[in-house]
């Protein structure tokens, strides 16, 4: 973390445990992993297929809860929290951009964005405007009352990011994010990345790709649920 | 966020536009079907329910015992009204009514109209608003008559009636002085006209003080605060306290009572026509039931592609309450739309129900009520349609949803089988029902009747034709109209009378056995078609003394122990002696289900009120109508010609089981067209979930037979099941219902195997569809998608 400035403690995650289990097999995901991610950090997680990344990923998103071990969200304890209550710390901190994009296809371009903003109660006037504000520094203004299918993957991945970040979160988690773009999309999308990171927002992200990694400070490298390496990116 | 949800249940509507069609077309039938039949139990509950004194109205009823049974019946002796209201301190009023039959006649109109003699108090008693005239005081006079506005328009057409004179029977005149409104469909009274007891004293110079004649019905308003139980004790002894009778008790039926429950037996209340009622309320609950059903399994079938949405919403915020929410959203708008077709559905086939179940239900557009049960309908269809749905979908969890390792379950045992397998078994219930019921319609139609009801015409009689009957009967045969005449009691296919008065040499005097009665003037034998096994028939020209000659039937000679009939004198209370003949062969004249009861048959010296007569097999029935109408038009001029044909009225006697068996098609058929619709849509959607299975096998060698019976397969075998199921409830259905009657089938194996394999047909026939259609796609499309 030479070069920056150190900031407060966002993620502290202690001897995670993660395991799958079938009627035959159980399978290692998470093998007592320990990281910490400071706020305002843009964290690359790399790894084989398999590795660990996605459940990390998930767990840090408070999608998946880990079998074992502690993690800790600003200061909080949420390792053993209940579904309810994951769910609330998730909506007003975290966002969330997938490699599939995962727009609603019923929904235009705008309703999808304005998604979040109605599950967290905010006012139909603010809706609007929130939403339009983010359209508009992804460029997407014009394409407001589209459906996602009437969209290109840049495009597509642009609303995505603009749905993640309509409701201000702490946290950025990209799952993969340029894995279904062209190199040029895909580049597009990185540089919104690092304004977003730029701005304040802690990004972690999970990708294959060396040449996305470049744009974070730092890449984990996991093998087999376990930290293997921490490049610092300078 | 509401807003949110309508728009996307309503985008999703139109997006998956063969999904929305068979869930609102299924629903749809399901509400219209379930509304028809509500209408119908609303109709049933609702009968005699307007009186302003419901709680307090009465219908007096004698309880004895016969054959070793206690019987209940509701007529009674007309000197028993008096008797209440002047000595029984728990009565307020009492009034009697028995149906009248009259000629009216209004300058050349003349009309044939059923009505009631009844007491004055009728009109206050009961709620049956004149539009003119006061209750009070209308019939107080012998000479006034109270119509209905129905009776008033054919008579006096658009004139006041009131004031207006009516001539009827060409005897006597009578002033209306009132005109009710239209009497409402959900009554048990039936009738055009009240005309005032006084005047049935006037005609039969008397009115009865007999005790033993039960012959009117006796309506009684209890006081305020006297309560069924303590008018009960009040009159429990009447009839033996003011008459020399020693048995027999009265009790008090309530209003409430009288439409739904209404069958007695050994003396007590057992049920009627709520048995019917509970069972349609249970048919249209199931009937709707499966629509839900179907709406289920689609929407849970169709889970993966709702899957990425739950991940996604959940993933940006959301609960799962909030999903639930929407969820419920969908189904209650899709319930909704279903709803508004559902309502148009009933409204276009009222009519046609109406016909079926001999009503006249109607919607009530203008009644807010109406409406708000509508919206309660819709709302409980959506949530019992949409709750499986959105438990199920609302519980998705987001991780494996987005990552694409989501698979519904394909265990065993799922719910949608489950669901499936309870329409199935429904739907399999309603058909072997349906057969059964026609089968046991068939068989009491095939039994041998015991006359010959084909070209038996008869006519009641009326006016001048008991005068000029000699006259009558000679011309219809000189005219060649008929071949044969005779004169009866009542019509061959009614029971008007009955006695346990009869006595006879070595009867067991400890015993009451009631006997049918009939009486003929001669050519009874021929004119019905009778079978003589012993004697003759009663012949008054050839034999003078068969003025008093009386006919037997099997059944009667059994209960009289007699080994030689012919030549047995019988009394019959009065001092009169009938003697017996010849015996007939057994008829049937009451319900083709039940033995045919004992009958004597008595010979000219009796009353009469009906003409039989064989048409002549030389003419056409027309030809020969035509004749007989200017026979009884010479003779009885005033009176318009009518006659019934025996064949018809006797048709008449499968009328309830021939509804049963009409709506118990009607509701199979809907219920196997849903639940088809349902595994139409459900075939689908397996059909595309295992496309790459197909697409594997096919190109390993599968041959698009194989595919189609590997696809079929699993839902026949739910069928088969639904069938194993369904087989053991039916039967047992159909044989407490059998029960009912003496005469009935026995209910045979091939109806389950009949009904087991049509709805395997229909079954395979919906599903091997979808299961043709995947199997001939072509396997490279699936595969390069992978």
């Amino acid at each position: 973390m030479a070069g920056m400035i150190q900031e407060a403690q966002m993620i502290k995650i202690t001897n995670l445990e993660k395991f799958y289990r079938t009627e035959e097999v159980e399978t290692i995901a998470l093998n007592k992993l320990s990281i910490e991610i400071a706020t305002g950090e843009f964290v690359a997680i790399m790894g084989p297929s398999g590795c660990g990344k996605s459940t990390l990923l998930n767990i840090l998103g408070m999608l998946d809860d880990p079998d074992a071990g502690s993690y800790v969200f600003n200061d909080i304890e949420v390792a053993h929290f209940t579904e309810r209550k994951r769910a609330d710390l998730r909506k007003h901190n975290i966002g969330f951009v997938f490699q599939s994009f995962n727009l609603i296809d019923e929904l235009t371009v705008f309703e999808n964005v304005e998604l979040p903003l109605i599950y967290t109660g905010v006012a139909s006037a603010e809706r609007v405007k929130r939403v339009e504000e983010v359209l508009d520094k992804m460029q997407i203004m014009h394409r407001r009352n589209h459906y996602p299918q009437q969209l290109s993957g840049g495009q597509q991945q642009r609303v995505a990011i603009a749905r993640a970040v309509v409701n201000k979160p702490k946290l950025i988690l990209a799952d993969e994010p340029t894995g279904n773009l062209d190199s040029s999309n895909g580049n597009d999308v990185m540089e919104l990345l690092t304004d977003l990171n730029e701005q304040g927002t802690t990004i972690i992200m999970v990708t294959h790709s060396e040449h996305d990694a470049r744009y974070s400070h730092r890449i984990i490298r996991l093998l087999d649920g376990q930290s293997v390496m921490e490049n610092i990116m300078v | 966020m509401i807003k949110n949800f309508i728009k996307i249940a309503w985008r999703n509507l139109l997006r998956h536009k063969s999904f929305s069609l068979i869930n609102i077309a299924g629903l749809a039938i399901g509400m219209a079907s379930a509304a028809l039949i509500l209408f119908w139990i609303q109709n049933e509950v609702s009968y005699d329910q307007f009186h302003t004194n419901k709680s307090r109205l009465y219908l007096a009823y004698n309880r004895a015992v016969f054959d070793g049974k206690l019987w209940c019946w509701s007529t009674t002796p007309k000197v028993m009204a008096k008797t209440l209201k002047q000595e029984y301190p728990g009565v307020e009023d009492v009034t009697r009514s028995t149906s009248a039959n009259f000629l009216f006649t209004v300058g050349d109109k003349h009309l044939n109209v059923p009505g009631y003699f009844s007491d004055p108090g009728f009109l206050t008693m009961f709620s049956f608003p004149l539009l003119k005239g006061n209750s009070k005081t209308a019939l107080n006079t012998v000479s006034s008559i109270v119509i209905t506005e129905q009776l008033s328009k054919k008579l006096f057409g658009n004139d006041d009636a009131m004031g207006k004179v009516v001539r009827i029977d060409s005897v006597d005149n009578f002033t209306v002085t009132g005109v009710l409104k239209a009497l409402p469909n959900n009554t048990r009274f039936n009738f055009e006209y009240l005309i005032p007891w006084s005047y049935l004293i006037k005609t039969e110079h008397e009115d009865e003080k007999n005790w033993g004649n039960n012959s009117v019905q006796t309506w009684v308003l209890a006081k305020p605060n006297v309560s069924e139980a303590s008018l009960n004790k009040q009159v429990q002894n009447i009839t033996r306290s003011h008459s020399d009778q020693k048995d027999g008790d009265v009790f008090m039926h309530p209003a409430s009572k009288w439409r739904l429950y209404s069958e007695f037996e050994n003396g007590k209340i057992v049920g009627g026509r709520i048995n019917t009622v509970k069972l349609f309320g249970v048919i249209a609950m199931f009937i709707l039931l499966i629509a839900c059903i179907n709406f289920m399994n689609l929407s849970t079938a169709r889970s993966e592609r709702r899957a990425r949405e739950v991940g996604i919403r959940k993933v940006v915020g959301a609960q799962k309450g909030s999903l639930i929410g929407q969820f419920l959203g969908e189904s209650i708008l899709l319930a909704l739309i279903a709803g508004t077709v559902a309502l148009i559905i009933v409204q276009i086939s009222l009519s046609g129900f109406n016909q079926l179940t001999d009503k006249q239900l109607f919607i009530p557009f203008g009644n807010v009520g109406f409406w708000l049960i509508c919206l309660i309908f819709i709302l409980l269809t959506g949530v019992i349609a949409g709750s499986y749905p959105a438990f199920y979908l609302s519980s998705f969890k987001p991780v494996s949803v987005l990552k694409g390792t989501f698979k519904a379950a394909n265990a065993l045992v799922t719910p949608r089988k489950l669901l499936v397998v309870l329409q199935f078994t429904f739907a399999i219930v309603l058909i072997i029902c349906t057969i059964i019921v026609r089968n046991q319609m068939q068989y009491a139609q095939d039994r041998e009747l015991g006359y010959k009801k084909d070209n038996l015409v008869y006519t009641m009689m009326m006016g001048s034709i008991e005068k000029n009957y000699k006259m009558i009967r000679s011309e219809l045969i000189s005219s060649g109209a008929a071949t044969s005449v005779t004169k009866t009691s009542s019509p061959i296919t009614q029971r008007w009378s009955d006695s346990w008065g009869y006595d006879w040499k070595g009867k067991d005097q400890s015993q009451k056995i009631d006997f049918i009665t009939y009486n003929t003037d001669g050519d009874f034998v021929k004119t019905m078609g009778l079978k003589v096994i012993a004697g003759r028939d009663v012949d008054v020209n050839a034999y003078p003394t068969d003025s008093t000659a009386m006919l037997l039937n099997e059944a009667a000679v059994k209960v009289m122990g007699f080994n030689n009939p012919i030549g047995q004198i019988i009394k019959n209370g009065d001092s009169r002696a009938w003697h017996v003949i010849g015996v007939i062969k057994n008829f049937i004249i009451e319900s083709p289900y039940e033995p045919v009861r004992p009958m004597i048959v008595q010979g000219p010296k009796s009353w009469f009120n009906v003409v039989h007569y064989k048409l002549n097999p030389a003419n056409t029935t027309a030809e020969n109508l035509k004749r007989a109408e200017g026979v009884f038009k010479k003779y009885n001029s005033e009176y318009p010609y009518e006659y019934h044909f025996a064949d018809d009225e006797y048709a008449r006697k499968f009328n309830d089981e021939k509804r049963t068996s009409t709506l118990a098609s009607l509701f199979a058929g809907l219920t196997i067209f849903i639940s088809c619709l349902g595994l139409f849509g459900l075939a689908a959607y397996m059909a595309q979930n295992r496309q790459k299975e197909i697409s594997v096998r096919k190109v390993l060698g599968a041959s698009v037979s194989n595919l189609t019976t590997l696809l079929s397969k699993d839902f026949l075998m739910l069928v088969l099941i639904s069938f194993l199921i369904a087989s053991p409830i039916a039967w047992y259905g159909m044989h407490v219902w059998l029960q009912n009657y003496t005469y009935r089938i026995h209910i045979q194996v091939w109806v389950f195997i009949a009904a087991g394999l049509l709805t395997m047909i229909i079954a395979l026939a919906t599903v091997s569809f979808q299961s043709i259609k995947a199997a001939l796609t072509n396997p490279i499309k699936s595969l390069r998608s992978e």
